[in-house]
Protein backbone atom coordinates (compact mmCIF):
# COMPACT_ATOMS: atom_id res chain seq x y z
CA UNK A 1 0.00 0.00 0.00
CA UNK A 2 1.67 3.14 -1.03
CA UNK A 3 2.34 5.28 1.97
CA UNK A 4 1.24 8.44 -0.38
CA UNK A 5 -0.70 9.64 -3.00
CA UNK A 6 1.94 11.70 -4.47
CA UNK A 7 1.95 8.54 -7.87
CA UNK A 8 -1.64 9.64 -8.11
CA UNK A 9 -1.63 12.19 -11.18
CA UNK A 10 -4.84 14.33 -9.80
CA UNK A 11 -2.61 14.47 -6.97
CA UNK A 12 -0.71 16.52 -9.18
CA UNK A 13 -2.75 18.95 -10.62
CA UNK A 14 -2.06 22.42 -9.20
CA UNK A 15 -3.34 25.94 -10.08
CA UNK A 16 -0.36 27.81 -12.01
CA UNK A 17 -0.23 31.60 -12.37
CA UNK A 18 0.90 32.19 -15.86
CA UNK A 19 3.75 35.23 -15.87
CA UNK A 20 2.61 37.36 -18.68
CA UNK A 21 6.09 38.02 -20.39
CA UNK A 22 9.30 37.05 -19.73
CA UNK A 23 11.50 39.27 -17.56
CA UNK A 24 9.84 40.88 -14.69
CA UNK A 25 10.77 44.26 -14.75
CA UNK A 26 12.81 45.56 -11.22
CA UNK A 27 10.49 47.54 -10.37
CA UNK A 28 8.19 44.56 -10.05
CA UNK A 29 10.61 42.10 -8.78
CA UNK A 30 10.53 42.76 -4.63
CA UNK A 31 12.96 40.69 -1.89
CA UNK A 32 10.52 37.96 -1.71
CA UNK A 33 10.79 36.90 -5.18
CA UNK A 34 14.70 37.56 -5.09
CA UNK A 35 15.16 35.69 -2.17
CA UNK A 36 13.01 33.18 -3.89
CA UNK A 37 14.89 33.09 -7.41
CA UNK A 38 18.37 32.94 -5.66
CA UNK A 39 17.70 30.58 -2.62
CA UNK A 40 20.43 27.91 -4.07
CA UNK A 41 18.23 24.68 -5.00
CA UNK A 42 20.22 22.25 -2.93
CA UNK A 43 19.20 23.72 0.40
CA UNK A 44 15.76 21.83 0.66
CA UNK A 45 15.87 20.99 4.51
CA UNK A 46 12.28 22.19 6.10
CA UNK A 47 10.58 22.70 2.56
CA UNK A 48 7.30 21.46 3.09
CA UNK A 49 6.31 17.62 1.16
CA UNK A 50 4.15 15.21 1.74
CA UNK A 51 5.12 11.82 3.05
CA UNK A 52 6.41 9.44 0.45
CA UNK A 53 7.38 5.77 0.04
CA UNK A 54 11.19 5.28 0.76
CA UNK A 55 12.41 2.97 -1.44
CA UNK A 56 15.38 1.05 -2.20
CA UNK A 57 16.96 1.35 -5.37
CA UNK A 58 19.79 -1.10 -7.94
CA UNK A 59 22.46 1.08 -8.99
CA UNK A 60 22.93 1.48 -12.93
CA UNK A 61 26.59 0.12 -14.60
CA UNK A 62 26.72 3.61 -15.89
CA UNK A 63 25.56 5.03 -12.87
CA UNK A 64 28.69 3.51 -10.70
CA UNK A 65 31.24 4.55 -14.20
CA UNK A 66 29.78 8.16 -13.17
CA UNK A 67 30.79 8.05 -9.52
CA UNK A 68 34.36 6.27 -10.03
CA UNK A 69 34.63 9.01 -13.13
CA UNK A 70 33.88 11.94 -10.65
CA UNK A 71 36.14 10.36 -7.83
CA UNK A 72 38.84 9.60 -10.37
CA UNK A 73 39.07 13.34 -11.72
CA UNK A 74 39.45 14.36 -8.21
CA UNK A 75 41.83 12.05 -7.26
CA UNK A 76 43.75 12.92 -9.89
CA UNK A 77 43.28 17.03 -9.18
CA UNK A 78 41.10 18.28 -11.78
CA UNK A 79 38.23 19.04 -9.19
CA UNK A 80 37.15 18.78 -5.33
CA UNK A 81 33.96 17.42 -4.59
CA UNK A 82 32.75 20.58 -3.78
CA UNK A 83 33.44 21.58 -6.83
CA UNK A 84 31.00 18.86 -7.98
CA UNK A 85 28.94 19.61 -5.58
CA UNK A 86 28.56 23.36 -6.60
CA UNK A 87 27.88 22.36 -10.35
CA UNK A 88 25.45 19.18 -9.64
CA UNK A 89 23.53 20.57 -7.07
CA UNK A 90 23.38 24.18 -7.38
CA UNK A 91 24.59 25.90 -10.92
CA UNK A 92 21.83 23.65 -12.46
CA UNK A 93 19.21 25.84 -11.53
CA UNK A 94 16.33 24.40 -9.43
CA UNK A 95 14.24 23.32 -12.77
CA UNK A 96 17.39 20.51 -13.71
CA UNK A 97 17.55 19.78 -10.08
CA UNK A 98 14.28 18.95 -9.36
CA UNK A 99 13.44 17.50 -12.97
CA UNK A 100 16.91 14.92 -13.74
CA UNK A 101 17.98 11.87 -12.75
CA UNK A 102 20.17 11.70 -9.37
CA UNK A 103 23.17 11.02 -11.04
CA UNK A 104 22.06 12.47 -14.57
CA UNK A 105 23.49 15.88 -13.02
CA UNK A 106 26.70 14.47 -12.03
CA UNK A 107 27.38 13.34 -15.48
CA UNK A 108 26.62 17.11 -16.43
CA UNK A 109 29.22 18.51 -13.56
CA UNK A 110 31.83 16.49 -15.21
CA UNK A 111 31.72 17.40 -18.28
CA UNK A 112 30.99 21.41 -17.30
CA UNK A 113 34.40 21.70 -15.17
CA UNK A 114 36.22 19.60 -18.16
CA UNK A 115 35.04 22.38 -20.62
CA UNK A 116 35.43 25.22 -17.99
CA UNK A 117 38.66 24.25 -16.94
CA UNK A 118 39.87 24.55 -20.68
CA UNK A 119 40.93 20.42 -20.60
CA UNK A 120 38.52 19.48 -23.58
CA UNK A 121 36.55 22.07 -25.69
CA UNK A 122 32.71 21.90 -26.03
CA UNK A 123 33.25 21.15 -29.70
CA UNK A 124 35.08 17.81 -28.98
CA UNK A 125 32.70 16.55 -26.19
CA UNK A 126 29.49 17.35 -28.72
CA UNK A 127 31.68 15.44 -31.62
CA UNK A 128 32.46 12.54 -29.22
CA UNK A 129 28.93 12.33 -27.93
CA UNK A 130 27.72 12.08 -31.41
CA UNK A 131 30.39 8.96 -32.02
CA UNK A 132 29.58 7.31 -29.00
CA UNK A 133 26.31 7.48 -30.05
CA UNK A 134 26.83 6.00 -34.01
CA UNK A 135 28.94 3.22 -32.46
CA UNK A 136 26.07 2.20 -30.09
CA UNK A 137 23.53 2.38 -33.18
CA UNK A 138 25.90 0.71 -35.40
CA UNK A 139 26.23 -2.37 -32.60
CA UNK A 140 30.24 -1.98 -32.41
CA UNK A 141 30.55 -2.41 -28.56
CA UNK A 142 29.99 1.24 -28.49
CA UNK A 143 28.98 1.25 -24.99
CA UNK A 144 32.69 0.15 -24.07
CA UNK A 145 35.28 3.48 -23.83
CA UNK A 146 38.27 3.28 -25.66
CA UNK A 147 40.58 3.53 -23.18
CA UNK A 148 44.31 3.72 -23.83
CA UNK A 149 45.71 6.68 -22.77
CA UNK A 150 47.62 7.94 -25.79
CA UNK A 151 51.48 8.14 -26.49
CA UNK A 152 50.69 11.51 -27.16
CA UNK A 153 48.33 12.56 -23.52
CA UNK A 154 50.92 14.66 -21.75
CA UNK A 155 49.64 14.09 -18.29
CA UNK A 156 52.51 16.10 -17.05
CA UNK A 157 50.80 18.88 -18.67
CA UNK A 158 47.60 18.65 -17.41
CA UNK A 159 46.72 21.72 -14.73
CA UNK A 160 45.68 20.21 -10.85
CA UNK A 161 45.26 21.47 -8.06
CA UNK A 162 47.59 21.12 -5.06
CA UNK A 163 45.08 19.43 -3.01
CA UNK A 164 45.45 16.24 -4.39
CA UNK A 165 49.35 16.20 -4.04
CA UNK A 166 48.65 18.23 -0.53
CA UNK A 167 46.79 15.89 1.26
CA UNK A 168 48.55 12.86 0.57
CA UNK A 169 49.29 11.16 3.89
CA UNK A 170 47.35 13.91 5.44
CA UNK A 171 43.34 13.58 4.91
CA UNK A 172 40.67 16.85 3.76
CA UNK A 173 40.01 18.65 6.60
CA UNK A 174 43.39 17.33 8.45
CA UNK A 175 45.59 19.20 5.44
CA UNK A 176 44.13 22.39 6.77
CA UNK A 177 45.60 22.04 10.05
CA UNK A 178 47.34 25.53 11.39
CA UNK A 179 45.95 27.64 9.11
CA UNK A 180 43.28 29.26 10.08
CA UNK A 181 43.68 32.24 12.82
CA UNK A 182 42.74 31.24 16.37
CA UNK A 183 39.15 30.23 16.39
CA UNK A 184 36.72 33.01 17.34
CA UNK A 185 34.52 30.81 19.23
CA UNK A 186 34.54 28.43 22.39
CA UNK A 187 32.61 25.17 23.20
CA UNK A 188 29.68 26.29 24.95
CA UNK A 189 29.30 29.57 23.37
CA UNK A 190 26.03 31.37 21.94
CA UNK A 191 26.35 31.64 18.39
CA UNK A 192 23.44 33.77 16.42
CA UNK A 193 23.76 32.58 12.37
CA UNK A 194 24.19 35.66 10.78
CA UNK A 195 22.02 36.51 7.73
CA UNK A 196 24.18 37.11 4.54
CA UNK A 197 22.41 37.07 0.97
CA UNK A 198 23.94 33.62 -0.11
CA UNK A 199 24.44 34.09 -3.84
CA UNK A 200 25.55 31.25 -5.96
CA UNK A 201 26.75 29.09 -3.61
CA UNK A 202 26.76 28.05 0.38
CA UNK A 203 26.32 25.27 2.96
CA UNK A 204 24.32 27.40 5.29
CA UNK A 205 21.18 26.28 5.51
CA UNK A 206 18.46 28.80 5.24
CA UNK A 207 16.47 27.55 7.53
CA UNK A 208 18.97 28.27 10.38
CA UNK A 209 19.59 31.35 9.54
CA UNK A 210 19.02 34.39 12.04
CA UNK A 211 18.60 31.34 14.59
CA UNK A 212 20.54 31.27 18.09
CA UNK A 213 22.36 28.22 18.98
CA UNK A 214 25.41 26.53 21.03
CA UNK A 215 28.84 25.65 19.97
CA UNK A 216 29.15 21.95 21.01
CA UNK A 217 31.87 21.13 18.82
CA UNK A 218 35.05 22.77 17.46
CA UNK A 219 35.23 20.78 14.30
CA UNK A 220 38.22 21.66 12.09
CA UNK A 221 39.82 23.99 9.93
CA UNK A 222 38.64 24.03 5.99
CA UNK A 223 38.64 26.10 3.14
CA UNK A 224 35.06 27.71 3.51
CA UNK A 225 32.60 25.63 0.94
CA UNK A 226 32.38 29.45 -0.80
CA UNK A 227 35.95 29.14 -1.70
CA UNK A 228 36.34 25.30 -2.07
CA UNK A 229 33.48 25.13 -4.43
CA UNK A 230 34.96 27.88 -6.86
CA UNK A 231 38.85 26.15 -6.26
CA UNK A 232 40.54 28.92 -4.19
CA UNK A 233 43.09 27.00 -2.65
CA UNK A 234 45.02 30.82 -2.66
CA UNK A 235 42.11 31.15 0.29
CA UNK A 236 42.34 31.08 3.85
CA UNK A 237 40.62 28.53 5.58
CA UNK A 238 38.83 29.06 8.70
CA UNK A 239 37.26 27.04 11.98
CA UNK A 240 34.15 24.94 11.61
CA UNK A 241 31.85 24.83 14.47
CA UNK A 242 28.82 22.19 14.81
CA UNK A 243 26.36 24.29 16.88
CA UNK A 244 23.36 22.46 18.39
CA UNK A 245 19.99 24.32 18.01
CA UNK A 246 16.80 24.04 19.86
CA UNK A 247 14.04 22.85 17.34
CA UNK A 248 11.59 24.95 18.76
CA UNK A 249 13.17 27.98 17.91
CA UNK A 250 13.77 26.78 14.36
CA UNK A 251 10.65 25.78 13.14
CA UNK A 252 7.87 27.72 14.39
CA UNK A 253 4.72 25.54 15.82
CA UNK A 254 7.07 22.43 16.11
CA UNK A 255 5.39 19.61 17.37
CA UNK A 256 7.73 17.10 19.06
CA UNK A 257 9.25 18.11 22.85
CA UNK A 258 10.83 21.37 23.71
CA UNK A 259 14.07 18.83 24.29
CA UNK A 260 14.45 18.07 20.72
CA UNK A 261 17.53 19.70 18.90
CA UNK A 262 19.28 20.15 15.69
CA UNK A 263 23.05 20.28 14.98
CA UNK A 264 24.78 21.35 11.80
CA UNK A 265 27.97 22.54 10.74
CA UNK A 266 29.18 26.31 10.38
CA UNK A 267 32.10 27.89 9.34
CA UNK A 268 33.04 31.01 11.50
CA UNK A 269 32.24 33.80 8.86
CA UNK A 270 28.64 32.75 9.49
CA UNK A 271 28.69 33.06 13.01
CA UNK A 272 28.43 35.84 15.25
CA UNK A 273 28.64 36.17 19.07
CA UNK A 274 25.12 36.25 21.07
CA UNK A 275 25.91 38.85 24.46
CA UNK B 1 23.08 -8.74 5.93
CA UNK B 2 21.29 -8.76 3.00
CA UNK B 3 18.07 -6.63 2.05
CA UNK B 4 14.66 -8.73 1.31
CA UNK B 5 12.66 -6.56 -0.73
CA UNK B 6 9.91 -7.00 -3.44
CA UNK B 7 10.07 -5.67 -6.49
CA UNK B 8 6.84 -3.34 -7.59
CA UNK B 9 6.00 -1.28 -10.04
CA UNK B 10 2.54 0.49 -9.18
CA UNK B 11 4.38 3.60 -10.92
CA UNK B 12 3.31 5.07 -14.69
CA UNK B 13 7.03 4.65 -16.56
CA UNK B 14 6.55 3.79 -19.79
CA UNK B 15 8.01 0.11 -20.86
CA UNK B 16 11.68 -0.56 -19.64
CA UNK B 17 13.61 0.30 -23.07
CA UNK B 18 15.20 -2.03 -25.47
CA UNK B 19 18.38 -3.61 -23.81
CA UNK B 20 20.53 -2.00 -26.85
CA UNK B 21 18.94 1.71 -25.96
CA UNK B 22 21.23 3.74 -23.75
CA UNK B 23 20.90 6.50 -22.09
CA UNK B 24 21.55 10.08 -22.99
CA UNK B 25 23.79 10.19 -19.17
CA UNK B 26 25.68 7.18 -20.56
CA UNK B 27 26.49 8.29 -23.78
CA UNK B 28 27.89 11.76 -22.38
CA UNK B 29 29.62 9.73 -19.62
CA UNK B 30 31.32 7.54 -21.91
CA UNK B 31 32.17 10.27 -24.16
CA UNK B 32 33.58 12.30 -21.00
CA UNK B 33 35.67 9.47 -20.08
CA UNK B 34 37.44 8.77 -23.36
CA UNK B 35 38.32 12.38 -23.81
CA UNK B 36 39.97 12.40 -20.05
CA UNK B 37 42.02 9.50 -20.82
CA UNK B 38 42.74 10.55 -23.83
CA UNK B 39 44.03 14.09 -22.30
CA UNK B 40 46.03 12.30 -19.61
CA UNK B 41 43.66 13.45 -17.04
CA UNK B 42 43.42 9.78 -15.11
CA UNK B 43 43.64 6.35 -16.11
CA UNK B 44 41.95 3.49 -17.61
CA UNK B 45 43.64 1.56 -14.93
CA UNK B 46 42.86 4.28 -12.46
CA UNK B 47 39.23 4.23 -12.90
CA UNK B 48 39.54 0.29 -12.40
CA UNK B 49 41.57 0.48 -9.31
CA UNK B 50 39.19 2.67 -7.85
CA UNK B 51 36.17 0.89 -9.03
CA UNK B 52 38.29 -2.05 -6.75
CA UNK B 53 38.17 0.25 -3.55
CA UNK B 54 34.66 1.19 -3.95
CA UNK B 55 33.22 -2.45 -4.18
CA UNK B 56 34.93 -3.11 -1.06
CA UNK B 57 32.64 -0.66 0.77
CA UNK B 58 29.63 -1.73 2.68
CA UNK B 59 27.90 -1.95 6.40
CA UNK B 60 29.96 -4.57 7.46
CA UNK B 61 32.63 -2.47 9.50
CA UNK B 62 30.12 -0.04 10.66
CA UNK B 63 28.48 -2.82 12.58
CA UNK B 64 31.56 -4.56 13.82
CA UNK B 65 32.34 -0.93 15.21
CA UNK B 66 29.01 -0.77 17.00
CA UNK B 67 29.28 -4.18 18.43
CA UNK B 68 32.85 -3.56 19.43
CA UNK B 69 31.96 -0.91 21.49
CA UNK B 70 28.83 -2.28 23.58
CA UNK B 71 31.61 -5.16 24.32
CA UNK B 72 34.43 -2.97 25.45
CA UNK B 73 34.42 0.24 26.83
CA UNK B 74 37.77 1.32 26.40
CA UNK B 75 37.08 0.55 22.50
CA UNK B 76 33.56 2.79 22.84
CA UNK B 77 35.38 5.49 24.55
CA UNK B 78 38.00 5.48 21.53
CA UNK B 79 35.13 5.44 18.71
CA UNK B 80 33.63 8.90 20.57
CA UNK B 81 36.78 10.79 20.93
CA UNK B 82 38.82 9.50 17.54
CA UNK B 83 36.03 7.96 15.07
CA UNK B 84 38.86 7.76 12.27
CA UNK B 85 41.01 5.10 14.61
CA UNK B 86 38.23 3.29 15.64
CA UNK B 87 36.96 2.88 11.90
CA UNK B 88 40.73 1.55 11.46
CA UNK B 89 40.32 -0.96 13.58
CA UNK B 90 37.64 -2.44 12.41
CA UNK B 91 38.79 -2.64 9.13
CA UNK B 92 37.71 1.06 7.45
CA UNK B 93 40.94 3.05 6.59
CA UNK B 94 39.44 6.32 6.08
CA UNK B 95 42.62 7.68 4.81
CA UNK B 96 44.91 4.70 3.63
CA UNK B 97 42.45 2.29 2.01
CA UNK B 98 41.47 4.54 -1.00
CA UNK B 99 44.05 4.53 -3.80
CA UNK B 100 44.16 8.80 -3.60
CA UNK B 101 46.53 8.72 -0.80
CA UNK B 102 44.54 11.14 0.95
CA UNK B 103 40.91 9.75 1.64
CA UNK B 104 38.01 9.53 -0.68
CA UNK B 105 37.40 12.65 -2.36
CA UNK B 106 34.23 12.86 -1.55
CA UNK B 107 33.50 11.35 2.05
CA UNK B 108 36.88 13.31 3.63
CA UNK B 109 38.68 11.61 6.70
CA UNK B 110 36.40 13.56 9.75
CA UNK B 111 33.96 10.68 11.12
CA UNK B 112 32.36 11.12 13.94
CA UNK B 113 30.17 8.09 15.87
CA UNK B 114 26.76 9.94 17.31
CA UNK B 115 25.90 7.95 20.96
CA UNK B 116 22.57 7.38 21.44
CA UNK B 117 21.51 6.79 25.44
CA UNK B 118 18.02 5.72 26.54
CA UNK B 119 17.35 9.70 27.18
CA UNK B 120 19.10 10.67 23.58
CA UNK B 121 18.57 9.30 20.19
CA UNK B 122 20.19 10.70 16.49
CA UNK B 123 19.06 10.36 12.85
CA UNK B 124 21.38 11.60 10.21
CA UNK B 125 20.65 13.58 7.40
CA UNK B 126 22.89 15.51 5.08
CA UNK B 127 19.96 18.72 4.40
CA UNK B 128 22.01 19.51 0.93
CA UNK B 129 23.11 16.83 -1.23
CA UNK B 130 23.65 13.11 0.41
CA UNK B 131 26.80 13.19 2.40
CA UNK B 132 27.58 9.73 3.84
CA UNK B 133 29.99 7.41 5.52
CA UNK B 134 31.12 5.51 2.63
CA UNK B 135 34.23 4.16 3.84
CA UNK B 136 32.75 2.67 7.23
CA UNK B 137 28.72 2.00 5.70
CA UNK B 138 28.88 1.53 2.15
CA UNK B 139 26.96 3.65 -0.56
CA UNK B 140 24.00 5.39 0.51
CA UNK B 141 20.46 4.50 0.32
CA UNK B 142 18.15 5.97 -2.24
CA UNK B 143 15.70 7.30 0.02
CA UNK B 144 18.60 8.97 1.79
CA UNK B 145 19.77 10.82 -1.22
CA UNK B 146 15.49 12.16 -1.99
CA UNK B 147 14.90 15.69 -1.17
CA UNK B 148 11.54 14.26 0.31
CA UNK B 149 13.20 12.98 3.02
CA UNK B 150 15.92 15.71 3.26
CA UNK B 151 13.13 18.21 3.34
CA UNK B 152 10.74 16.80 6.17
CA UNK B 153 13.85 15.00 8.79
CA UNK B 154 15.03 18.23 9.55
CA UNK B 155 11.15 19.60 10.34
CA UNK B 156 9.34 16.36 11.29
CA UNK B 157 11.83 13.93 12.56
CA UNK B 158 9.38 12.15 14.65
CA UNK B 159 6.85 11.83 12.08
CA UNK B 160 9.27 10.45 9.30
CA UNK B 161 10.58 8.28 12.17
CA UNK B 162 7.03 6.99 12.75
CA UNK B 163 6.82 6.18 8.89
CA UNK B 164 10.04 4.26 9.36
CA UNK B 165 8.56 2.48 12.32
CA UNK B 166 10.47 3.97 14.76
CA UNK B 167 8.41 5.64 17.48
CA UNK B 168 10.42 7.78 19.87
CA UNK B 169 8.79 8.29 23.27
CA UNK B 170 8.58 12.14 24.40
CA UNK B 171 11.22 11.53 26.91
CA UNK B 172 13.66 11.08 25.29
CA UNK B 173 15.19 13.94 22.80
CA UNK B 174 15.70 14.05 19.46
CA UNK B 175 18.70 14.77 17.82
CA UNK B 176 18.82 15.92 14.24
CA UNK B 177 22.39 15.53 12.46
CA UNK B 178 22.74 17.81 9.74
CA UNK B 179 25.87 16.40 8.19
CA UNK B 180 26.13 19.77 5.63
CA UNK B 181 29.80 20.10 5.75
CA UNK B 182 33.43 17.32 5.65
CA UNK B 183 32.62 16.02 9.09
CA UNK B 184 30.78 12.23 8.08
CA UNK B 185 28.13 10.50 10.74
CA UNK B 186 26.58 7.48 11.88
CA UNK B 187 25.26 6.46 14.78
CA UNK B 188 26.25 4.14 18.23
CA UNK B 189 22.64 2.81 19.08
CA UNK B 190 22.01 1.97 22.46
CA UNK B 191 22.53 -2.22 23.02
CA UNK B 192 19.12 -3.57 23.27
CA UNK B 193 17.45 -5.92 25.70
CA UNK B 194 17.88 -9.62 24.89
CA UNK B 195 21.79 -9.43 23.76
CA UNK B 196 23.07 -10.41 27.37
CA UNK B 197 26.55 -12.80 26.77
CA UNK B 198 26.41 -12.34 23.19
CA UNK B 199 29.40 -12.51 21.19
CA UNK B 200 30.92 -9.71 19.12
CA UNK B 201 29.44 -11.16 16.00
CA UNK B 202 25.97 -11.95 16.85
CA UNK B 203 25.47 -8.46 18.04
CA UNK B 204 27.05 -7.78 14.66
CA UNK B 205 24.21 -9.23 12.94
CA UNK B 206 21.44 -7.19 14.50
CA UNK B 207 23.16 -3.93 13.73
CA UNK B 208 21.84 -2.47 10.19
CA UNK B 209 22.62 0.19 8.03
CA UNK B 210 19.59 1.70 8.71
CA UNK B 211 20.16 1.41 12.49
CA UNK B 212 23.39 3.42 11.63
CA UNK B 213 21.40 5.94 9.92
CA UNK B 214 19.00 6.05 12.92
CA UNK B 215 16.09 5.28 11.64
CA UNK B 216 15.80 2.15 13.15
CA UNK B 217 16.67 0.41 16.18
CA UNK B 218 18.52 -3.01 16.93
CA UNK B 219 16.61 -5.59 17.59
CA UNK B 220 17.61 -9.08 19.33
CA UNK B 221 16.37 -11.37 15.80
CA UNK B 222 16.36 -9.08 13.24
CA UNK B 223 18.95 -9.04 11.05
CA UNK B 224 18.66 -6.84 8.17
CA UNK B 225 16.88 -3.39 7.21
CA UNK B 226 13.46 -3.34 6.58
CA UNK B 227 11.81 -4.69 3.50
CA UNK B 228 11.20 -1.68 1.14
CA UNK B 229 10.33 -1.97 -2.82
CA UNK B 230 13.49 -2.16 -4.52
CA UNK B 231 13.44 -0.04 -7.75
CA UNK B 232 14.99 -2.08 -10.52
CA UNK B 233 18.09 -1.42 -12.89
CA UNK B 234 17.96 -1.57 -16.13
CA UNK B 235 21.86 -2.35 -16.50
CA UNK B 236 22.40 -3.38 -13.26
CA UNK B 237 26.22 -3.20 -11.38
CA UNK B 238 26.72 -7.24 -10.65
CA UNK B 239 26.64 -8.50 -7.26
CA UNK B 240 29.24 -10.15 -6.09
Amino acid sequence: MPMSSLPDDVSQLRPALHQLRDWVYGDEFDHRLFDAYMKTPHDVGGEPDAPLKYVEKEEEVWELNTFITCEALAWRGIWTSEERRRLCNVDLGKTQYSGLPYYGRWVLAMCRVLVEKHHITLGELMDRTSEVQERIASGNSGGTPKAETPESADSAAVKRNEHHTDAIGKGDPQCFAGMASDPQFSLGDSVRVRKMPAIFYTRTPEYMRGVTGTVVRLAYESLAAEDEAFDREDQRPEWFYIVRFKMDDLWEGYAGPASDTLQAELEERWLEPVA
Amino acid sequence: MTDTAETHDHDHRPPAPQVHEISDFEVLEIALRELAIEKGLFTAEDHRRYTEYFETLGPVPAARLVAKAWLDPDFKALALADGLAASREVGADWLEAPPTGFGTPSDFTAFVVLEDTPKLHHVIVCTLCSCYPRPILGNSPEWYRTPNYRRRIVRSPRAVLAEFGLIIPEDVEIRVEDSNSKNRFMVLPVRPAGTDGWSEDQLAEIVTRDCCIGVALPKPGVTSNAPRDVHPAVNPVPTH
